[in-house]
């Protein structure tokens, strides 16, 4: 987590922009908030039933942790629709950005409860080097 | 009543996997929260998923509690539905995400 869930009218999003969409969803939130790239999930969909479009052409819905300011979930969601907008051709007013919050202590990732905001540094270094340990194991 | 939303990569699990995760997945639940999920069983297409901006391989199972749950509880409830993921998919802890959530 975060996971980024695109939902968007048929066609509406190309093939060739979904990569370029999820590398700058990534870099967003890995800018706005510090989270570890690996953490960043970015799903595609064509109509799909969730999240529903109403009148919109394409809808992002995030899933992040809790504990972020509301400033900086306002940024998310400005800069998320700002590339959405730049690599598909929808009009900001066409496309709808909105995030919920989950407990960090809700989610596990990688087999380890995923950090509180601002620890994510000291969990990264644990995590690694317990996979390490896990793959010469393996 | 007990929601569960999966969420995996196209070609990811086969049909006997599915079944065996669905299954496993459905005791997990009766066992810890007293009733069978709802599932909502959802399949990410190809080249439309990705994980550190890069294809995922990445499975993410939410489930709702029947209760709200202590740190202490839902740890090891993480972990067990983690485990019934790694597995019944064949997939790394790396790969595998899974929430437990409060009732709404």
């Amino acid at each position: 987590m975060p996971l980024d869930i695109c939902n968007a009218k048929a066609g509406a999003v190309a093939e060739e922009a979904k990569a370029k969409i999820a590398e700058a969803i990534t870099r967003i939130h890995c800018d706005v908030t510090d989270a570890p790239p690996t953490f960043v999930h970015v799903f595609f969909f064509e109509d799909g039933p969730q999240p529903p479009l109403g009148d919109k052409t394409a809808m992002i819905y995030g899933q992040i942790r809790a504990g972020r300011t509301e400033a900086q979930k306002a940024q998310i969601r400005e800069e998320m629709g700002a590339a959405l907008a730049e690599h598909t051709g929808i009009t900001v007013d066409a496309l709808t950005v909105f995030t919920t919050d989950t407990p960090a202590s809700w989610v596990m990732e990688g087999g380890d409860i995923l950090p509180e905001p601002g620890e994510e540094e000291a969990w990264l270094a644990a995590h690694e080097a317990k996979m390490a340990a896990f793959s010469s194991a393996s | 009543m007990i929601h569960c939303i999966c969420m995996v990569q196209e070609g990811q699990i086969t049909p006997d996997q599915e079944a065996a995760l669905r299954r496993d997945t459905a005791g997990f639940a009766s066992k810890h929260f007293g009733a069978e999920p709802e599932f909502n069983w959802v399949t990410v297409g190809k080249g439309n998923g990705f994980t550190e901006a890069k294809p995922s391989n990445s499975v993410i199972v939410s489930m709702n509690a029947d209760r709200s749950l202590a740190p202490s509880s839902r740890e090891p409830l993480l972990r067990e539905l983690c485990e019934i993921w790694e597995r019944g998919a064949g997939l790394s802890p790396n790969e595998v995400v899974t929430v437990i959530r409060d009732p709404q």
